[in-house]
């Protein structure tokens, strides 16, 4: 095993002999919460913090069968994937499946750089409780694996209602798996095409005339909003990473700036000391919106449902999404400042501002030997058929 | 130049729910310190609030006791600002979408007459830690204790509708009636339940400008409330009338030298939509079944207390103004005694005995049985009023039954015609003067001799029969 690829190595990791996920091996992000070990969440700003609580989807996980091997190296606060391990301890073959947390797409991007499957559910669908997080409105757990159906009976085991989680949307369990037929419409939205680099845009292509070799139908359609994700996603996001990270003071855990004389200074040295660059000026941008220019955060949340009736507009003549996972190489391991981050996910995002599940399938966008990831966005609660789509039309090809 | 001051009042209410507002942890702030304590009111990384259903109801009924219009959705939002009694930094409250608005209470003003008064807002909201300041020793120290932080509150947010304290006194009274009314507050401001913030300003009479406000906070009792508001119209218009702004900022009210001192510039933070706590939805149906569940109020009772037992206006006004007193009226009523001899032993007699006892309707020593069972002899003639009295004393000193004391104390009223008779004959055989006054026409000597024979009966005679004896005793001598 790669241990120096680990952050904390499961001490106990026995293979349980019952349940569905009996012998299924995952690593999990720091941020999500397994009791008693380390959930930094890649910041210093919980240095030394160890989860009280199973989250949900880990004590369900356990309840299955799976054993958690340990926890992985992840970008602070799951903020892009600079310093992500959890992608290359699967790659590696360590492990089965690794849990990731995604909020612009980092589950999705992560698994296109190691050219394995990686899945975002419907939003609301998967328990937050114990994910340390950002954005609570856009992230949810996301599942790495090697098949759809691997990423399906991890998400079975994961999926339904919390009680500990009243953000959930209220519906049932979706069937696990759910079999569906569809093979009808793929549509593509032009003006995400617009910013693929010419490989990544051969590569798409690639991936959509063997969708069209399958049976399926390619619709062009168009979004004229589609550049505002992005801006909507920093603005909102911003915002609530920055209301997200208040309780980071130092005082209960985490790391204390030493020799302040009163607990402003306190709060102010050990908050300057506690985050790094990127997630800093995230922080301080979301406070400008708060503090400075709150109309523009209302007009971020208006333009983002906006964006939600526009893609669901569109789901209305076809059955699903496509998209390149990544618009070109990917860069999102050395991505250190906003808008760094944010180009590197451009692409994955628009499924976090709407909430659609988002399938990221490797082998199908490639050109010049670079796999750009194909990514399936299918309407809300979908998630089993789209896996179930997936697994059938990989089986054809 | 006249002034008048225009005064809006912001009322936070402890919700009575059995748990916090987003957690299981019991809602017992007096507890021992950081008893009460979960990842959740303590806002451990992973945690995720989980709205109280039970406060939801009881701030619903607060907002239909205050004739509030609820609204079908309303949702929290983050109220951000950093100190240390907020380690999240931000309060959940509702500030955009609250869950009542434009409600009203009828509320007695200066001039004795009832006016309307409008409520803006009703909103739920959390309640922060507390932080205790040990300043004294060589190194100052700050405790949080966070058995108080995420309990849940309403705060009513008053129209600028009052002008004098004694209108911000009359609102307050009634507010604290109809929510105790409901059972979502005790609403004591001793006991930090109720906390009030005034907003003062003053003007022109007659204008309808609203000036530059004052707020003023640490009032501990409705009296204080009127102190603080009267001290601050007074400092602005000496401020005005030298020449000086009034600017914008807290005031903190100080009980024992009675004056306000500045605290701090008004601080508003930003407010934005929480992302995690589900919006509230009202549905018709459930509205109904919230109305349904609200207790009959003050004003109903009233009506029917005059309607049922008979009372006049004022004393219905009276025994139903609180819902703790109201129903001890009811439960004596109940065991016998008349409605009238009940409303006037209650207020003459028991109310003041149970202030210098320190006790209420509720928790009183004398229980509306004892007290029914000391009002049935007396409508029975058993005992007289004055012995009543003196039971009615004793019993808040032991726990006998009333009839025991009148044994014990040999309280049993003489109203037997023989003995009565005797003792009245006696009485004239003795005191020649007197008679000889009242057949010269002095009428007030009839009220010595009937003392004279209380005096020989220990004050046990039936007064009523007495006086019949003593006039029929000295029409016939």
């Amino acid at each position: 095993m790669d241990t120096e690829l680990f952050a904390h190595l499961n001490p106990s990791a026995e293979a349980a002999l019952n349940g569905p996920l009996a012998g299924k091996t995952l690593v999990v992000w720091p941020s999500i919460s397994v009791r008693g070990w380390p959930a930094e969440a890649g910041s210093t700003a919980l240095k030394g913090f160890a989860a009280l609580e199973d989250a949900t989807v880990v004590e369900r996980l356990k309840k299955a069968g799976a054993v958690l091997a340990g926890s992985s190296q992840m970008s602070e606060l799951g903020f892009g994937l600079a310093g992500d391990t959890a992608a290359l301890i699967l790659e590696r073959g360590s492990v089965d499946a690794a849990l990731v947390a995604d909020a612009l797409g980092e589950a999705r991007a992560a698994a296109a750089r190691v050219r394995r499957f990686g899945f975002k559910p419907t939003h609301g669908t998967i328990s937050r409780c114990g994910l340390i997080g950002l954005i609570p409105s856009m992230e949810c757990v996301g599942i790495l694996a090697d098949s759809p159906a691997a990423i399906s009976r991890i998400l079975a085991g994961m999926a339904g209602l919390d009680e500990r989680d009243p953000s959930m949307l209220e519906r049932p369990k979706p069937d696990f798996p759910r079999i569906s037929e569809a093979r009808g419409a793929v549509g593509v939205i032009q003006e995400s095409e617009e910013r693929l680099s010419p490989e990544a845009s051969a590569g798409f292509k690639q991936a959509l005339s063997k969708l069209e070799s399958r049976g399926f139908r390619i619709v062009r359609t168009g979004l004229a909003d589609f550049d505002l994700f992005s801006t909507v996603h920093n603005v909102v996001g911003s915002v609530e990473a920055s209301s997200s990270c208040g309780k980071y003071d130092g005082v209960r855990y985490g790391h204390r700036a030493a020799g302040a004389k009163n607990w402003n200074e306190m709060y102010l040295r050990t908050r300057a000391e506690s985050f790094g660059l990127p997630v800093k000026s995230y922080l301080f941008q979301g406070a400008y919106f708060q503090f400075e220019n709150y109309g523009a955060f209302e007009n971020a949340c208006r333009i983002r449902r906006r964006l939600v009736e526009g893609i669901e507009g569109i789901f209305k003549t076809v059955d699903m999404l496509a998209f390149p996972t990544l618009s070109g190489e990917f860069r999102a391991d050395e991505a250190r400042s906003i808008e760094a981050v944010y180009d590197a996910f451009s692409l994955t995002l628009p499924a976090s501002v709407t909430g659609h599940p988002a399938l990221q399938i490797p082998g199908l966008a490639v050109e010049s030997k670079q796999d750009f990831g194909l990514q399936l966005v299918g309407p809300y609660g979908s998630d089993a058929g789209l896996l179930d789509l997936a697994d059938r039309m990989l089986a054809d090809l | 130049m006249d002034f008048e001051a225009v005064i809006g009042l912001e009322i936070h209410v402890q919700l009575s729910c059995a748990t916090k507002l987003f957690c299981d942890c019991p809602n017992s702030p007096g507890d021992a310190p950081n008893i009460n304590t979960c990842p959740i009111c303590l806002w451990l990384p992973g945690a995720i609030p989980r709205l109280s259903e039970e406060a939801v109801e009881k701030a619903a009924m607060v907002c239909l006791a205050l004739n509030c219009r609820i609204q079908n959705e309303s949702a929290f939002d983050q109220k951000v600002y950093y100190y240390p009694d907020l380690p999240k930094g931000y309060q959940l409250s509702q500030h955009h979408r609250p869950l009542g608005k434009n409600g009203w209470l009828e509320a007695a003003g200066a001039d004795g007459n009832s006016r309307r008064l409008r409520i803006h807002h009703v909103h739920m909201e959390e309640d922060v830690a507390k932080l205790v300041h040990e300043i004294e020793g060589r190194t100052p120290i700050s405790l949080v204790d966070f058995n108080r932080a995420g309990t849940p509150l309403v705060e009513i947010v008053t129209e600028p509708d009052m002008r004098s304290s004694q209108d911000a006194m009359g609102f307050l009274r009634a507010l604290r009636a109809q929510i105790r009314y409901t059972g979502s507050s005790d609403c004591s401001m001793e006991q930090g339940s109720m906390r009030v913030d005034a907003n003062i300003s003053i003007r022109e009479k007659g204008s309808d400008q609203l000036n530059t406000k004052v707020e003023v906070k640490n009032m501990n009792s409705i009296r204080n409330v009127c102190d603080a508001i009267d001290y601050e119209i007074h400092r602005q218009i000496a401020c005005v009338q030298s020449g000086e702004p009034v600017v914008l900022h807290t005031r903190l009210w100080d009980p024992d030298k009675h004056v306000t001192t500045a605290m701090r510039g008004k601080f508003a933070g930003p407010c934005i939509p929480d992302p995690a706590v589900p919006h509230i939805l009202i549905t018709e149906t459930r509205l109904q079944r919230l109305k349904e569940k609200l207790p009959e109020m003050p004003d109903q009772k009233a009506r029917r207390f005059v309607r049922d037992y008979a009372l006049p206006q004022e004393t219905a006004a009276l025994m139903s103004a609180e819902r703790d007193l109201s129903e001890y009226f009811e439960a004596v009523v109940r065991l016998g005694p008349s409605s009238k001899t009940a409303a006037y032993w209650i207020s003459a007699h028991l109310l003041p005995a149970l202030k210098d006892h320190g006790q209420s309707p509720a928790d009183a020593r004398v229980t509306p049985e004892r007290l029914a069972g000391l009002l049935v002899m007396l409508e029975n003639d058993e005992i007289n009023a004055g012995s009543a009295k003196s039971v009615l004393s004793q019993m808040f000193e032991n726990d006998r039954t009333p009839e025991r004391i009148v044994e014990q104390s040999g309280f049993r009223q003489v109203s037997d015609a023989d003995a009565l008779q005797d003792i009245v004959l006696s009485v004239i055989e003795k005191n020649p003067s007197a008679v000889e006054n009242y057949r010269n026409g002095k009428t007030q000597a009839v009220g010595f001799l009937m003392g004279q024979v209380m005096r020989a009966t220990q004050g046990k005679a039936n007064p009523k029969r007495v006086q019949e004896i003593l006039q029929k005793a000295l029409a016939a001598s």
